[in-house]
């Protein structure tokens, strides 16, 4: 019994354009369900804009409070709400794509435990952080940055400037690539303990199932923290990187 | 032992090699979590108006030391399957 199998998107419908592959597999499946509901349950709450929020619009209300206070205000600042949007959207999809694998039946895959799906978030957030760092800065004086005053002159300068110039590249590299394995591995490792403890009662015995299947629920209710958790580490990263370019020193 | 003989091995200590990166990088992991969490505590415990700023620091703080061992995880499943 192979378990990384339930790793691997299953193709649906076979697609190819060009020589590059876009079949319909059940990653992408959940990436539209995850799309719609995000757009469902914002619509729905939206909608009737109560002044006294009851219902789904409360529930709602709190977590576009949460984004908009701890991840966007509390580090950008007033004037970064520009960015709320973005942030908020890659909050929301995060977290439904998260909290989707948990659901056992359709499409019964997560679409974050897939490398190529937070590998492009990574790379979104990598292009918006350098967009928004030379829309402010300018593109002459953002590269500037990247070089700390202060070094000294001659030679010994001239070999700073390089060494210090490639450390500052590799660390913009490093974060994007973070960024995607954090979120892919965690949701991969977290949604395979699950599994792992379903599966033991097929490959040790049925006489396990009890214990299995409460270690299961416990972990369930671990994911559930570590999906939100996940979706909210990836949101405030973005905004912090944002920040960073934003507000450089100098 | 011959070249064969090595060769059958090698699948062999790929498993182990996996076991141990995940093994090792949740030790240092673990001790590294368990003081972090710690420090963020007596913080909040010595300042309980500053405990939400603190709480917040500490999930991205753990998030970093956490991906630490999530590298060493997918070095495993590399290894093993």
């Amino acid at each position: 019994m192979n378990l990384m199998e339930h790793l691997q998107p299953h193709v649906y419908i076979p697609l190819k354009i060009g020589g590059i592959d876009i079949s319909i597999t059940n990653a992408v499946v959940a990436i539209w369900i995850a799309c719609f509901l995000v757009f469902l349950t914002l619509t729905l709450a939206g909608r009737t804009g109560r002044l006294v929020p009851r219902g789904i619009q409360n529930f709602m209300e709190t977590l576009v409070q949460f984004a908009r206070q701890t991840l966007v205000v509390e580090i950008l600042g007033e004037e970064g709400l520009a960015w709320f949007p973005f942030i908020a959207t890659l909050f929301f999809f995060i977290l439904y794509c998260n909290l989707l694998g948990l659901v056992p039946v359709f499409p019964g895959f997560t679409p974050t435990s897939n490398i190529w799906v937070t590998a492009s978030l990574a790379v979104v957030v990598f292009i918006c952080t350098h967009a928004a760092g030379i829309a402010r800065h300018g593109i002459g004086r953002y590269f500037k940055n990247f070089i700390p005053g202060g070094l000294p002159k001659g030679i010994g300068g001239i070999i700073m400037t390089g060494f210090m110039l490639l450390i500052e590249i590799i660390s913009h590299i490093a974060r994007p690539l973070s960024l995607a394995v954090r979120l892919f591995a965690n949701m991969t490792a977290g949604h395979l303990v699950i599994l792992v403890f379903i599966s033991m009662i097929f490959m040790i015995s049925a006489f396990i199932t009890p214990v299995s299947v409460v270690m299961a629920v416990v972990m369930m209710a671990f994911e559930i923290f570590v999906c939100v958790l996940q979706a909210f580490i990836f949101a405030i990263l973005a905004s912090i990187y944002i920040s960073l370019a934003v507000h450089a020193e100098h | 032992m011959d070249a064969a003989g090595i060769g059958q091995l090698v699948p062999g200590l790929a498993k182990l090699g996996g076991g141990l990166s995940i093994g090792l990088a949740a030790l240092g992991t673990g001790i590294g979590m368990g003081i972090l969490v710690g420090k963020a505590i007596e913080g909040m415990a010595r300042q309980p108006e500053s405990a939400g700023l603190l709480r917040t620091t500490m999930f991205i703080g753990v998030a970093f030391v956490e991906a630490l061992a999530l590298y060493a995880l997918v070095v495993t499943f590399l290894l093993i399957f």
